[in-house]
């Protein structure tokens, strides 16, 4: 598989802090790299270091060739979304557009056709000539991807591009991801909220105080997680003895009862939802509701560190 | 391109305050047109006197006559309280007591006694003056025999030799005056102006989050700084010709000659200065909000301290001397250089030259600045 980026030994130590501790990984052609950690995990501080904005230790390559300040020519290939929104407030849309995407392309022609689709992409058609003042929040994140991926780059780094965003425009924002991608883009994406990394990611590597923690697809990321599934049962006054026979039932792993909310885990096997359901008939507890969850990223991190992602 | 591109684009949202630095410069050269009639000629001016005559000889109606004639009488009552109150409020400025039996007195050569109230101040001192000269007069020909009528006649005949002031200058002094302060004014507007716009500018250009984006584009870095530096010499220029097309317009046909052009010269180059100092502190600055604040503390502060307002021969000692340190101090210094020059020759222009020296040496240093602290910004961290 063809590397776009390889990062090996990366070091970044801050005064005191060591902010990125050794860190290797690679980034393939084509796929979507998710970068999940909680806050101060290292994940925007890699993604600097890689575009050369920071000093660090280590080796980094990007299509093949040693990264630096002056590699113009791989920097052309490159588009990026920063977590701050980076647009002057005295340009309308379209020509905060035209600057960005100016830095690249020269030829007016192909500028105007470039920025029309990446306005497109980002569903910002009704909003040219609006200013950054005028936009609500999700728009001026659309505005945001569309500076950084209007000259067509083939590497893209998106930074937490749907925070404090509402729902509709994060859900435009994930499609035109897809969108890049399909469009033979590599993409590195950051985050720290799982269900997107789900969404979006082929493959996902998760930091947790400068180090990768786990590397792999989902499937492969889930596998780690000692559980196969968990069971939620909303039950009132639960006797004791119950939760003593629960914990015999077949695969269980573990059963907590607290606020009238029964949790059960299950190391693995196939029909614990119908057992579970028929030993509750059988016992005649009456019960409101039942989920069946399987484990989540968060739960791998959970394992993996001892803490959440949102800690 | 895109980026004079665009920064034309910014530009155009600071039209208001280029506007306002305008229009500012425009009404103050209009105010000094009407005030500053400064014409070559020299006029005594008469002090205010009052005289207590108590002798009836023709002698010291002579000396009243004569006093009269040269300054104006106050007439107040004879009353010692009244004329101590106007001596205070400055109502008159000098009080003549004749005493009694004075022509008399003074023809035996008794040499009697003429007293005085001053208030001290200069008109006082030019009644001292006349009453001096009419006293040295009368006491030069003061002689045994003489009559009183022949005294008069040869106090006369002195008094009557009058000296005239001519002043030999060729300078239209009104004109240069008028484009003086112009230029002097213009310190503000150019410094304001340049300030204002390029800081504002650099401020979005150079804004955290839109230079990282910059720095990690295919643009050169050398080549952004220069397309930059490029700009804003352009806004600039265009600063500098508009301030110079209105002085033309408000100072006149002064502009059309040497000195005009001399001063055209010398703000093209306090115009290259105030790029420079702009340039330098957009590079520093990276709050919107603090524009308003620098411009007053650079612009203004550097106006009084260098005599943009207030002519520097207003300006106390040890004001001056911290004034050489800021470009603004050369400029108007050349500026004054330049209303005095009669005759266009390399000793009379080599002060000016100086100066110009002086303000491109400020340039090259705040540029020196602005470049090392525009590559030190280049990493984040």
């Amino acid at each position: 598989m063809n590397n776009i980026i390889e990062v090996k030994k990366l070091t970044k130590e801050y005064k005191t802090l060591k902010a990125i501790d050794n860190l290797s990984f690679e980034v393939h052609d084509g796929e979507i790299l998710g970068l999940l950690g909680p806050n101060g995990s290292g994940k925007s501080t890699t993604i600097n270091c890689i575009l050369s904005l920071l000093n660090y230790e280590g080796k980094i390559k990007i299509f093949g060739s040693d990264m630096s300040p002056d590699a113009y020519d791989i920097k052309k290939r490159i588009g990026v979304i920063f977590q701050d929104v980076a647009v002057f407030d005295e340009l309308s849309v379209y020509d905060n557009i035209d600057y960005f995407c100016g830095l690249y392309i020269k030829d007016k022609d192909v500028r105007h056709e470039y920025i029309n689709d990446a306005i497109k992409l980002v569903g910002l058609e009704d909003f040219t000539k609006f200013y950054p003042k005028q936009l609500s929040g999700g728009l001026l994140r659309r505005l945001n991807i569309a500076c950084g991926i209007a000259h067509k780059p083939k590497l893209i780094f998106l930074d937490e591009p749907t925070v404090a965003v509402d729902p509709q425009s994060r859900n435009n924002i994930l499609d035109g991801i897809k969108k890049l991608r399909d469009n033979g883009a590599t993409i590195v994406y950051t985050t720290h909220y799982m269900e997107e990394v789900e969404i979006l990611c082929d493959r996902v590597i998760i930091l947790d105080a400068g180090h990768v923690i786990a590397e792999g697809t989902i499937d492969e990321l889930k596998s780690l997680a000692k559980i196969e599934e968990k069971i939620s049962v909303e039950v009132n006054d639960l006797n004791e003895k119950y939760i003593e026979q629960i914990k015999k039932i077949k695969n269980v792993e573990d059963v907590s009862y607290d606020n009238n909310v029964l949790l059960i885990t299950y190391k693995k096997g196939k029909n614990n939802l119908v057992d579970l359901i028929e030993y509750l008939k059988n016992e005649k507890i009456v019960y409101s509701k039942i989920f069946s969850e399987r484990p989540t990223l968060n739960d791998v991190f959970l394992e993996l560190t001892g803490k959440g992602l949102r800690d | 391109m895109i980026v004079f591109k665009t920064y034309l684009r910014v530009v155009k949202k600071c039209l208001v305050p280029i506007i306002i630095y305008t229009a500012m410069l425009i009404l103050f050269s209009s105010i000094n047109t009407s005030n500053n009639d400064t014409t070559m000629s020299f006029t005594a001016e008469k002090p205010d006197i009052l005289i207590i005559n108590k002798d009836n000889s023709k002698l010291s109606k002579h000396l009243v006559d004569y006093i009269t004639k040269n300054s104006n009488i106050i007439d107040i009552e004879n009353n010692e309280e009244k004329i101590q109150d106007a001596i205070f409020y400055r109502d008159v400025n000098y009080v003549i007591y004749i005493p009694e039996n004075y022509g008399n007195d003074f023809l035996e050569n008794k040499e009697p006694e003429i007293e005085i109230k001053s208030t001290g101040d200069y008109q006082a001192s030019l009644a001292s003056i006349l009453l001096e000269r009419y006293l040295t007069s009368s006491k030069s020909y003061l002689r045994n025999n003489i009559t009183e009528e022949e005294l008069i006649l040869e106090i006369d005949k002195t008094l009557e030799n009058k000296a005239e002031v001519e002043l030999t200058s060729t300078l239209d002094t009104t004109s240069l005056t008028k484009a003086n302060n112009y230029y002097n004014f213009s310190n503000y507007c150019l410094l304001g102006g340049s300030i204002y716009v390029i800081c504002l500018i650099l401020s979005s250009f150079q804004s955290e989050n839109i230079r990282k984006r910059t720095i990690i584009s295919s643009m050169e870095d050398k080549k952004y700084n220069l397309y930059l530096l490029i700009s804003n010499s352009v806004f600039a220029l265009i600063l500098w010709l508009l301030y110079v097309v209105i002085s033309f317009i408000t100072v006149g046909s002064i502009m059309f000659t040497m000195h005009g052009f001399l001063y055209i010269i010398n703000s093209f180059i306090f115009s290259l200065c105030s790029l420079t100092i702009a340039f330098l502190i957009g590079n520093l600055m990276n709050n919107k909000e603090a524009i308003n604040g620098i411009i007053n503390v650079v612009a203004l502060g550097s106006s009084f301290l260098c005599g943009s307002f207030v002519p520097a021969e207003f300006l106390p000692d040890a004001v001056l001397k911290v004034a050489h340190i800021l470009p603004s101090y050369w400029f108007i210094n050349s500026n004054n250089l330049i209303s005095t020059i009669e005759v266009f020759d390399t000793s009379s222009l080599k002060p000016f030259i100086t100066n110009s020296i002086v303000l491109l040496a400020f340039s090259a240093l705040f540029i020196i600045v602005s470049i090392i602290i525009a590559r030190n910004k280049r990493k984040i961290g």
